[in-house]
């Protein structure tokens, strides 16, 4: 594990105060012209989307040999074939069939899971066979090509790669950096919590009406908390935003507060599920570097994966019961966006767990809700040409810091 | 619908089962986009000084496993779990205020039953 040994003060060199971003990402006011511009979303879909690791399953969702995922993904014109071979082993195709290009894999929406019970898939427009792990295996009526080269017709592989049970693949013919080094101080920096136990999964969708940027700028900052969530958290008191630390293209910062006014009915819930051993906050499981000091009134990690990607690790310590959290923006074209939201949970024992979990999940989805509100507004606001910049403070930094990197890769 | 069977000592709460419980959360949240106040009022009423008790019976149960009777009574408690919030944040309002259309906002696997 990459964690073995290491310490809080070996990322000490990604830890920034105020003063720091400050200086490093400056003051000013940030455009808005990549939210803006269509022509803009071309250039990230060529020099971000099929360039970068993009985290598109997790492995605990495909436990079994044979099982399946299928995800479509309108940024890189890509219908993605994920599946786990009869070797154990994930890997990711484009989920088109070699002899005229049908699906092979039929979908539905934009996530589809099934399992494939003999280790193949099968088109069903001709009937070719292809091999869980790529190889084409049957033709029918092959002797009537009179040319075909099926040792070269397996299914075309996508780079894939897996870190800490998220999968994630990257569309570039020859990936210019491992997805080690793609992550490389966020790898270490979130590395060691056991996520696999998590395997329990509220998982929510939506399409948005707005840049998947909006999307994702409003789910990276501390800032509109005690405004935007005066309804589902009320009374959320001492809201402290902390702890930034920059990564290369990658950015992190941590949550610390007293809470909110608990509900009576809340409180009955998260009571049950803080005296569960499997349930119970676990700042002990933190990575080191993440609320090194442990303190109790940690709520969870705030990163920016870039480009699309956050995963709050919460460790029960925030919402009751959840271990953590995962954002993540995919662009439909400009100007819309599907959002996906999935708070994980270790799996109830009991039927009393579960309901408690149902509880802490509708809080949080509802949570989800009141953020939700604000994007296709914003969105409007900006391409109605009212104002040209952001204005950001000090808490808004993750903001900051995406756009500039943006600006980075599509200088590239 | 019939009432359901709902364990001692709770078979009262059978009229309230047959309003609310339901096993996949879509349906459960279709029942709650349609309350009126005076619902979740009810459903706080009778559920909310009976929540422990109900929490107790059913933590002598595995999540996967239960009988009927016991399964009827771990429906409820999800409907209330997911409805506790409109009476005690939202002043009864069915939608939660200021906020995006939850009919948009897809359960992606929420048609699974509990």
């Amino acid at each position: 594990m990459m964690t073995t040994g290491m310490t809080a003060a070996d990322l000490a060199h990604t830890a920034r105060s105020s003063e720091d971003i400050r200086h490093e990402l400056g003051v000013d006011p940030v455009s808005v012209r990549s939210i803006r511009d269509p022509a803009i979303y071309e250039l990230e879909r060529e020099k971000i989307f099929k360039k970068t690791w993009l985290k598109v399953a997790t492995s605990w969702e495909l436990p079994k040999v044979g099982d399946y995922k299928v995800k479509e993904l309108a940024v890189a014109n890509a219908s993605v074939l994920i599946v786990r071979g009869k070797d154990g082993q994930i890997r990711a195709f484009h989920n088109v069939c070699t002899h005229r290009g049908n699906k092979v894999v039929p979908t539905t929406g934009f996530e589809t899971f099934g399992r494939s019970r003999a280790n193949v898939v099968t088109c069903r427009f001709h009937g070719w066979v292809f091999s869980t792990d790529g190889p084409l295996r049957s033709v029918p009526m092959k002797e009537r090509f009179g040319k075909l080269d099926s040792a070269c017709l397996g299914l075309r592989e996508i780079h894939c790669d897996i870190w800490e049970g998220f999968v994630f693949i990257n569309f570039d013919a020859e990936p210019a950096q491992s997805l080690t080094e793609y992550l490389g101080d966020f790898g270490k920096l979130f590395s060691g919590y056991p996520y696999e136990e998590s395997t329990t999964a509220f998982r929510y969708s939506t399409v948005l009406n707005c840049n998947w940027k909006v999307a994702h700028y409003a789910f990276s900052e501390g800032y509109h908390v005690p405004t935007i969530h005066a309804g589902s958290l009320p009374g959320f008191q001492g809201i402290e935003h902390t702890d930034f630390k920059l990564m290369g293209p990658h950015a992190s910062s941590t949550i610390y507060g007293a809470g909110m006014d608990t509900a009576p009915s809340t409180l009955a819930f998260a009571s049950m599920l803080s005296t569960t051993e499997r349930h119970r906050p676990r700042p002990d499981q933190l990575p080191p570097a993440i609320n090194p000091e442990r303190r109790a009134d940690f709520q969870f990690e705030l990163p920016n994966l870039f480009p699309n990607f956050i995963i709050h690790l919460a460790s029960g310590c925030g919402y009751p019961g959840m271990s953590f959290f995962t954002h993540q923006f995919w662009p439909l074209d400009h100007g819309r966006t599907l959002w996906e939201g999935i708070n994980y949970f270790r799996p109830a024992q009991t039927a009393a767990e579960q309901v408690a979990q149902q509880h802490v999940n509708a809080l949080h989805r509802n949570a989800w809700l009141e953020d939700t509100a604000t994007m296709e507004d914003t969105f409007s606001g900006i391409m109605s040409g009212t104002i040209d910049e952001m204005q950001l403070m000090d808490q808004e930094f993750l903001i900051r810091h995406a756009a500039r990197t943006l600006d980075t890769f599509l200088a590239a | 619908m019939t009432n359901p069977i709902l364990p001692a000592p709770f078979t009262d709460l059978a009229p309230l089962a047959a309003h609310w419980a339901r096993p996949s959360e879509n349906e459960r949240s279709e029942i709650r986009w349609s309350a009126s106040a005076d619902d979740f009022k009810a459903l706080y009423e009778a559920m909310m000084p009976r929540l422990d008790d109900i929490l107790a019976l059913l933590s002598q149960h595995p999540a996967t496993d239960m009988p009927e009777e016991v399964r009827n009574l771990f429906l409820l408690a999800c409907a209330f779990a997911e409805a506790s919030p409109h009476h005690e944040l939202y002043r009864g309002s069915s939608a939660v205020p200021y906020s995006f259309d939850a009919r948009r906002f897809v359960r992606t696997d929420g048609d699974v039953a509990l």
